[in-house]
This record gives structure tokens, sequence and C-alpha cells, in this order.
């Protein structure tokens, strides 16, 4: 066998899988959204969009991805220089750090709407300990404040260990040495972060960001449990679409949206984030 | 380099075997389906019957039915049963194709009444008048009524459901002026949209919090008290009426309401859990999600009748019946699992389990003293109040989702978001319209 169809055949089982697994539905689901009953036709958009309900989930996806994912770089890159320096139990500090990665979306929606709910843990400790006299009302349909707030937390909470994971990763490559060179220079904790750690970590940032952004375009499960239709979002009103009112083109058309929007936005950070280092053959 | 590349041979070899599986699979599975249909029909002589049924679908339900429902009958009269569990769009389709082709393999049908009785009107059914009589058990005559069509009786009542409220006792503290406990558990005149008003009002001035709640949630089921409950109680139909000066005062009502209503009701798919925690207490429900509540606590709840309105007391009875198709490949056999499945022993099982309520008088008394007891006599008072305005869930098939998206949207839109009832009902009442049109329906 020639070596020249080796990269073929090393990506053949990746490629078939992306096909029947991707592709097929992809192709499906552009055919439902621009057909009805076997024709083309633009009817099913003009059904999406004239409903109020399509830009309201637009903007609440975006709103809580620009909200959530920033909070959640800084907060992920504080944790993971934090567990860069050795200290006693530092594992088990890992460990925990990661155990919210484990737990699916619509439990951590469940959790936390347990925790934060009138007769809930967090009111009852408040009102126990005399610092409130009234419960805090996170949900309902006059709080979506509150019920956005949910979400953020929840997010925070179970999906900032993925990026949190990344980072670390991309912190421990980073070689000693530069950091070792700075320092004989004289630079300052600041000034090497600054200088050195995050343009190396670049990379990692990168990829952390294209994996929670595609994350957040996709947010469902803990915004059906916290907040129901009070937060419409795009994933949300898919699935209401597709099994509440058995529209599968306006599902489709969702979904393609939830798409369209992952590669926009991934196709930015690839423009915007590149990291320099890596052009100029190191 | 030969190694790497043999390696590589054998992985994309057993991945197309998986694949091929895959692909594969799908076939032989419904290659067995169909000759296991088949084989039904062939051996229907040695007595087993195909039992398909749009009700007790879900996996806990449908574990009872095969765990504990049909063993019983099996054994005592050798017949063995396949309970095919199917979507409504489902069962319409595959029986319009096996009564339009002659081959029938369907032996017994159990779906809504919305169901049947679309599939009356095509001549699907077989009069069950012809078939000997069911002894031992008084079906209740709202029900019969329902079940007899054009003089036929299409199908045997075997399970109803209806939605209740559950009041807490302590909530009798705070009775408004001139209503009596009394009033609302027997479900009096004085039982009305108003006082659960002044009721509500009342809790929230003197408890400071809003203790009226309902499962306004993305899975709850205040749609059907929209529909079902108010709009019959203030308009006299759940449809016809949508956009009407009685339906503004609806609205207007609704939304003076919902200044006493638990905010997060939104949130709340079933009543069970808020009633429990001492969030509500008035709530309105399915009877299977209130079930839980009363059975943890049953000295705390009481179940009552919903209040009445200006037109009587709309509230929904969903009634699921067993139908024979025409030509049915069995009918004997399916007939003694009817009778099987009306005895009062069986229905009382069936309340017990699944939380649908008998259809046969013998077996509401039969309910042995406990929780269930309450909430039987609370279905029981509700359906035997003298203002009672019995309405159906329309059957509009796969346009059910949008029907009800109707309502919510007017919800949202009127009660929560604060826009003028009349501009939303003159912009979605041509939309409802239609769907009834479309379906070729007579607006309920």
């Amino acid at each position: 066998m020639k070596t020249k169809y080796l990269p073929y055949l090393l990506i053949l089982p990746a490629g078939a899988y992306l096909l029947f697994f991707i592709g097929y539905p992809l192709v499906q689901a552009i055919y439902l959204a621009f057909t009805q009953n076997g024709h083309f036709t633009l009817a099913n958009f003009h059904r999406a969009f004239s409903n109020s309900m399509f830009f309201q989930a637009l903007k609440f996806t975006l709103a809580l991805a620009i909200v959530i994912i920033p909070i959640q770089v800084v907060l992920a890159l504080v944790l993971a220089l934090i567990m860069m320096n050795t200290f006693k139990g530092k594992d088990w500090v890992l460990y925990a750090l990661i155990i919210p990665l484990t737990i699916s979306d619509v439990a951590g929606g469940l959790i936390w709407y347990t925790m934060l709910s009138d007769a809930g843990f967090l009111n009852k400790l408040l009102l126990n300990l005399g610092l409130i006299s009234q419960p805090i009302h996170f949900f309902g349909y006059q709080y979506r404040t509150m019920e956005f707030l949910a979400i953020v937390l929840e997010e925070i909470w179970r999906s900032t260990a993925i990026v949190f994971v990344i980072i670390l990763a991309g912190l421990q490559m980073i070689s000693r040495e530069y950091i070792e060179a700075a320092e004989v220079f004289g630079a300052g904790y600041w000034t090497r972060l600054r200088k050195i750690v995050i343009p190396m970590l670049k990379p990692s940032i990168q990829s952390a960001l294209i994996i929670r952004t595609l994350f957040a375009m996709q947010i469902f499960g803990a915004v059906w449990m916290l907040a129901g239709r009070d937060i419409p979002v795009l994933a949300g009103e898919g699935y209401y679409q597709l099994t509440f009112i058995k529209d599968y083109s306006v599902a489709s058309i969702y979904a393609l949206a939830i798409a369209m929007l992952s590669i926009v936005l991934g196709a930015l950070y690839v423009k915007f984030l590149k990291a320099p280092y890596l052009e100029v053959g190191e | 380099m030969k190694k790497v590349s043999a390696a590589l041979l054998i992985g994309v070899m057993v991945l197309s075997i998986f694949v091929a599986g895959c692909i594969g699979g799908g076939t032989t599975t419904s290659s067995s389906s169909t000759s296991q249909t088949s084989s039904q029909t062939t051996s229907s002589k040695t007595a087993s019957i195909t039992w398909v049924s749009t009700q007790l679908a879900p996996p806990e339900e449908r574990a009872f039915v095969l765990n504990t429902l049909l063993p019983p009958f099996e054994k005592d009269t050798g017949i063995k049963v396949n309970y095919v569990p199917l979507s409504y769009t489902d069962l319409s389709t595959r029986l319009a194709g096996e009564e339009q082709s002659g081959k029938v393999t369907i032996d017994l049908i159990g779906d809504l009444h919305g169901g049947m009785d679309y599939y009356a009107s095509k001549g699907w059914l077989m009069d069950l008048n012809s078939m000997p009589k069911l002894t031992g058990r008084t079906f209740i005559p709202a029900f019969m009524k329902y079940a007899t069509i054009n003089g036929k009786l299409v199908y045997i009542p075997w399970m109803s459901a209806t939605y209740v409220m559950v009041v807490n006792k302590e909530a009798f503290k705070y009775l408004p002026q001139g209503l009596t406990e009394n009033d609302v558990i027997q479900g009096t005149d004085k039982w009305t949209y108003d006082a659960l008003l002044a009721w509500a009002k009342n809790l929230k001035e003197k408890t400071g919090k809003p203790l009226l709640g309902f499962p306004a949630g993305p899975n709850g089921l205040f749609v059907r008290f929209l529909h079902g409950y108010l709009y019959p109680s203030f308009t006299g139909y759940e449809a016809k009426e949508f956009n009407s000066p009685q339906a503004i005062q609806m609205w207007d009502y609704l939304k003076n309401l919902w200044q006493y209503v638990n905010p997060a009701s939104t949130t709340w798919d079933s009543m069970s859990d808020p009633l429990l925690t001492g969030q509500v207490w008035i709530a309105w429900d399915h009877t299977a999600r209130i079930k839980n509540a009363i059975e943890t606590k049953p000295d705390q709840f009481v179940v009552v009748p919903v209040p009445r309105g200006p037109k009587g007391r709309g509230f929904i009875v969903v009634l699921a019946g067993l139908a024979i198709p025409k030509n049915a490949p069995n009918p004997e056999a399916a007939w003694k699992l009817i009778d099987y499945l009306t005895k009062p022993s069986t229905q009382v099982e069936v309340l017990k389990n699944v939380g649908f309520f008998p259809t046969v008088t013998e077996a509401s008394s039969a309910v042995p003293n406990g929780p269930l007891k309450i909430l039987a006599e609370g279905v029981n008072k509700q359906e035997s109040t003298k203002d009672a305005l019995v309405v159906m869930i329309p059957n509009l098939g796969s346009k059910g989702g949008e029907f009800k998206d109707v309502y919510k949207e007017a919800f949202r839109r009127i009660v929560l978001q604060g826009e003028d009832p009349q501009k939303v009902l003159s912009e979605l009442g041509p939309k409802l319209a239609q769907l009834f049109k479309d379906a070729g329906i007579p607006e309920p």
C-alpha cells in the first residue's frame, strides 16, 4: 500500500462519523427548513421569524453567552494560576473544581432550582440567619432578571470547569525557561503574566473560548429547568417547536440558526485570536 | 508502514461492519416487527391479540401494563396480548392503512374520546351493541352518552382523568366573607371565580405571600385551565367565543387574579412539590400530578371542585375508551380483554397504579380509604355539581400543539406582558379558527 493514501485512511473513520452523524442530519435539517410537502418554499422562515419568540430567543442566547463566557474565562484563569502553585490538599481542590463538569445541564438546573427557590436552601439559610425577612424570589416571569442571574450562576458553577481544565493544561505547557528568563530581567508577577503567560496561553484560551461558545449557543437544559420559557433560548424554542408544536421545519430553522451562529463565532475567534508565537515557527 | 496500513485496513473493516450493522440492524428490527404482526394475524386462532393504545404509553405506565395489568388476564384466559403503545398520529395512520387495505391486524384500540370520534366518523369501528352484555358493572351514564355515536356504541368507556383544585386545609382559615369551607368542598353556587379571587387576595394580604399556584411551566398543563376551565366558565365555549366581550372579561379577571398568584408558577410543571413545600395553599392541576402530594400528606389537603363562572362550572374530562376495529382478526378475545379491563377490581388497580379514574360506578365506591379516596371524592363531587359544564379536549391530531400555543401566547402577552386583550385576541382568533377549519371539526 502506498503512503500517499495513508492520510486519507487515517481520517476515514472520523470522516465517516461526521458524514453519518453530522452531515446527514444537517442536510436533512436544510431540506426541512426550505421545503413544505416536498416543494421549495420560504414560508417556513416567514413562520419562524414572524414569531416574536425567535428574536427573543436569539437575544437571550447571545446575552447569556456575553455575560457568562468572560466571567468563566477570567475565573478559570485565576483558578488555573492558583492551581499552578503547590499547596496542601491541592489534589482535592482540583477534584472539587472538576466535579460539576460531570453533571448534566438538566441536573445542574434542578440542583440550582432547588437551592434558590422560595422554600430552598439559600432562602432558608438567609431567613434563619435573620439576614432577610422575606424570601428572595428567583423564579417566575415577574422576576426574569433574577432568573437570568440564576442561569448565569448555574452555568458558571457547572461549566467553568471545562475552561479551567483547558487553561490549566495550557499553563502547564509553558516552559519554565521563559518565566525564569523574565525573572532574570527583573519582570514582576504582573509583567510576566501580561507579557509571557497570557500571550503563550492564547491557543488554549482560543480552544476554550470556541468550545464554551459552541456550548453556549446550545444552552437549553439549565434554562428550561430554571426559567422555562420565561427566558427563551434558541435550543429551547427549537425543542418547543419540535415536540410541542410538531413543526419540524421551524425547529430545523432554529437548529440551523444555532449552527450558523456557532460557525460565525468560531470563525471570528480563529481570525482574531491568532497565536503569534506559533507562526514564527517556535 | 505496512503494519500501520494493515492495522488501518482492519480498523476500516471493523468500522464498516459496525456501520453496516447499524444500517442493517434497522431493517432487521423493522422486518422482524412486521413478521411479528403477520404472525399475529395467522396465529389469531391460537388466541393472541394485538392491543394498540395511545394511553398508558409512558415507560412507567407501560411497565404497569406489562407486569401487573396483563399477566392475570393472560393466565386466566390463555389469551396472549401483544401490547403496542403508539402515538395518536401513528395509530390513526396504521388504522387507516389497515381498514383501507382490508388487512386488519389490530384487535383492540385504546384511545381518547377525540380519537374514537374520528375513527367512528370514518366507519372504522365495530358497533359494540352486538356484543354480549358486560355484567356486574354500571358505566357512568355521561360517559356512555359520549361513547354512543349515531346510535352505535363505538367504544366502551375505559379510564377517565380530570383536573381539580387542591386546597391546603390551612387556607380555610383565610376564607373571604360569604364563603364557607362547605361551599368550596361541595362546589356550591357561592364557590365562584370571584370568590377564588377574594380568597387569594385575602391570603396574600394576611400572610404576605401569594399562595395560589398554577402549573404554568414549560411542561405544565396550565393551558388546559385556560381553554377547558376559564373559557367555558366565562364564555360557555372552549374556542367558539375566543374573541368576545366575555373573553375580554375573562382575561381581565385573570390579570387581576395573577397579582395573587405565586410568580414562580411560570416555572412549575406540576403542583405536587409547591403544595408539599407550602409555597402554595391552593393549586389547580391534573389529578395524576397532585397525587403525590395527597399521598404524602393525606391529612393536609382536600381535593375540591373548581369554581364556577358566569356560564357555569367548566371543566375537562379526559375520557379514554376501548374499541374494536371493523374486520378485527379476533373480536371475541378482544371483548374478553374489554370485559377484564372494565371490571371494578381492575379499574381500582388502574387508579392505584397510574392514577386514572374508573368509568364504572362500582369502582368509585370500591376505592379503599386513604389518599386515593380523597382524590376520588373530589373528582366525584366535581363531576356531580349541578352546574357542571363538561368539556373535552378537542381532537386536532398533530395540530394539538398549535391549538395550545394560541392560548399560551394569549396568556403570555395579555397577563405577563400586559398587552391589550382586545388586540391580542383579534390577532390570535383567526389563527385558532383556521386550526378547526383545517381539521374539519366545528369549534367547541
